[in-house]
């Protein structure tokens, strides 16, 4: 969704700017048919201003936020009552801000005014206190929690000798941030905002007007705010499902300095001289990224013999072909290019971030595909990488292992994709590649993949539905709910878990249906709708519903409920409804080998 | 660069910067109040002392304030 606003589209440059356009979204924000999300903010000093910056900030992606803000320190107050405004909001996330200042009063300037001892049960207590009010907003609201640490300050009393102390004034709030990591390490709603790493960044020093802290309780200098909300941004992108999923790379000029098909492999500029390394920093951290689970794919007007070579032959080159998911070197016009690595890859163009050092690719990329993020990379490679490090666009709220083999994924991907090509019969491709379906119903090593599936699944997705880890973990120990996932492998490798159903056994319906896009077209579905009808079969229902909600991305999966023996029942804007009847049978594809787990 | 007085007719959302007044201006809340001294002391380039930001009661003596600077 774009905002029809115009001046929305334009990037604000201060606070002020940003307050003026947001007294002009306040109008329109009732024909909202994007992204929603309900965000708390709480907080122990004066926040005006966040509110409006962080809404304008979301409008510009098409996300509609509601917002409620708490009243003024009175965080536990709120949290506490389960009758309190904060509850009836609903809000599906809470950021509440602590600051130091505040927990420690008067020994905020008197740290050492307290011995050693009084220091530790000071901290020992607000971990308690802190953890107990949060475990509270846990159990009375399902929302998720960004949770500030304490910023540790640039000033000491006891100046050089700071820590020489014994459990001193800086080590102890560095104690309680580390205990509040520790404590919420491994749970998967609650995100601990490292505030004092931001602090670090903007600079300490400049983090407070001092007069305005005096006239109007303001901790956090009112023109650094924009900088504040782009970090909240970092954490609700990824909750609505917006992050981006890979990057697109430029060769010459972007990967390596200078022009391989001009300069040669040898003259290219790459690791050893001072332009060469800022180019092989600016690979580390891709090949980084790589790591964790960005898709990374070439788009370059070259000869293909010239650019293979320096990924075959270049001492220095730190990524390899195997890094990339698809590799477009050709003459063909960028555009097009991109449009086919986006259904190569099978993602959408929106989950594209686009490197390119020359300008004009750049504007003929944001004007052709505008759902594209193309970053406008600075003159100075030595920069490169500093901008590649501040992209805030791929935050995900877990890692897990299916992530972290992504990569080598989309390689095997390829190789499959070759096989397909010399293959002429389709029903011969799908039995060579041997491919074996794990069923597994959920347990607690496969939730947060499963919930993670529901999250970033837009394609193959019958209901798009999201849910959270706690969700699935509660749906799982319902009886009246069967949740599954799949695991497929074949001769090529593993894709891990790719696919997850759940059922509503009751009802006898299935509420959610999916299949991760780099197993799409292998029949999956198939086995996983035979497990379906095989499973509610022994409830004793005759008929087994379903729905299909259209959204914009999930055309793939139209048809599939026509295609596999169903009839449509009623049909409007927002969805299908669907029946199967049980009393038929239903033919699993035979090719595939199914484990029942 | 902005002169003062398109500074406060931006901030405050005035035409008629001349006349107005913390008193009977209803943008003029003590939000934007705060807000209007950031936003000229980053763009003028000069810093309020904390009286001064107190004593500032309408346009006329914010001009005052601002040409000793």
């Amino acid at each position: 969704m774009k905002p029809k606003n115009k001046r929305v589209n334009k990037k604000p440059e201060g606070i002020s700017d940003y307050l003026k356009l947001y007294k002009n979204l306040k109008k329109k924000s009732k024909n909202s048919l994007g992204k929603k999300i309900k965000i708390a903010l709480l907080s122990s000093s004066t926040i005006n201003g966040i509110k409006e910056t962080l809404c304008v900030q979301c409008y510009q992606l098409g996300i509609f936020p509601e917002f409620y803000v708490g009243n003024y320190d009175q965080y536990s107050q709120e949290i506490l009552d389960a009758n309190s405004k904060l509850y009836k909001f609903k809000p599906d996330l809470v950021i509440l801000s602590i600051d130091t200042r505040s927990i420690f009063g008067d020994y905020y300037l008197l740290p050492y005014d307290m011995d050693d001892n009084g220091r530790k049960k000071f901290v020992e207590n607000k971990v308690k206190e802190t953890t107990s009010l949060i475990k509270n907003l846990q159990k009375k609201s399902g929302s998720r929690l960004i949770l500030h640490n304490f910023e540790v300050p640039s000033f000491s009393p006891l100046g050089i000798l700071e820590n020489k102390q014994k459990f001193g004034f800086h080590e102890s709030i560095r104690h309680l941030n580390s205990e509040l990591e520790k404590i919420f390490k491994e749970n998967s709603s609650v995100f601990v905002f490292d505030y004092d790493n931001f602090c670090s960044k903007i600079g300490k020093n400049n983090m407070i007007d001092h007069k305005m802290y005096y006239l109007g309780d303001i901790k956090l200098d009112m023109q650094k705010i924009p900088l504040l909300c782009e970090e909240y941004l970092s954490y609700i992108k990824p909750v609505l499902s917006m992050s981006k999923k890979c990057i697109v790379l430029d060769l010459d000029n972007t990967l390596w300095g200078g022009i391989v098909g001009e300069d040669g492999i040898e003259g290219i500029k790459l690791g050893n001289t001072p332009e060469g390394r800022s180019f092989s920093d600016f690979q580390k951290y891709l090949l980084s990224l790589f790591n964790r689970g960005i898709i990374l794919a070439i788009n370059s007007k070259n000869n293909y013999e010239d650019a293979i070579e320096v990924f075959r032959k270049h001492p220095d080159m730190i990524l390899k072909e195997e890094n990339f998911a698809s590799i477009k070197i050709n003459w063909e016009n960028k555009i097009s290019n991109m449009k086919s690595i986006a259904e190569e890859i099978n993602i959408g163009l929106d989950s594209i971030v686009f490197f390119d050092d020359d300008p004009i690719n750049r504007e003929m990329m944001k004007k052709s595909i505008p759902e594209i993020k193309v970053v406008d990379l600075p003159q100075d490679p030595a920069s490169y990488l500093q901008t590649l490090m501040s992209i805030q666009d791929f935050e995900t709220l877990q890692i897990t292992k299916e992530d972290k083999n992504k990569g080598k994924m989309y390689s095997q991907q390829r190789k499959r994709t070759e096989l397909k090509k010399s293959t002429p019969h389709i029903e011969d491709y799908l039995k060579n590649l041997g491919i074996k379906v794990t069923i597994q119903k959920a347990n607690k090593f496969n939730v947060p993949r499963i919930a993670q599936l529901t999250q970033k699944t837009n394609q193959f997705n019958m209901t798009t539905k999201r849910y959270s880890d706690n969700d699935i973990q509660k749906l799982s120990k319902n009886k009246n709910y069967i949740i599954f996932s799949v695991r497929v492998e074949d001769n090529f490798g593993d894709n891990g878990i790719s696919g997850v159903a759940i059922v509503d056994t009751k009802k006898c319906k299935i509420d959610n249906f999916l299949l991760s896009c780099r197993v799409i077209g292998r029949n999956i579905e198939e086995v996983m709708l035979n497990y379906i009808i095989k499973n509610t079969k022994k409830f004793g229902s005759k008929t087994l519903f379903a729905e299909f909600i259209p959204t914009k991305k999930n055309e793939v999966a139209k048809d599939f409920y026509k295609k596999n023996g169903f009839r449509l029942k009623t049909k409007d804007k927002k969805k299908e409804t669907w029946e199967f009847s049980l009393n038929h049978t239903y033919k699993s594809p035979k090719f595939i080998e199914v484990i029942e787990e | 660069m902005e002169n003062l007085k398109e500074i406060v007719s931006r901030v405050l959302e005035v035409k008629d910067v001349e006349n107005i007044s913390r008193e009977k201006t209803e943008e003029w809340d003590s939000f934007n109040h705060l807000m209007l001294v950031s936003e000229i002391e980053k763009n003028l380039g000069i810093k309020f002392t904390i009286e001064e930001v107190e004593k500032i009661k309408n346009y006329e003596n914010l001009k005052n304030i601002v040409s000793k600077k």
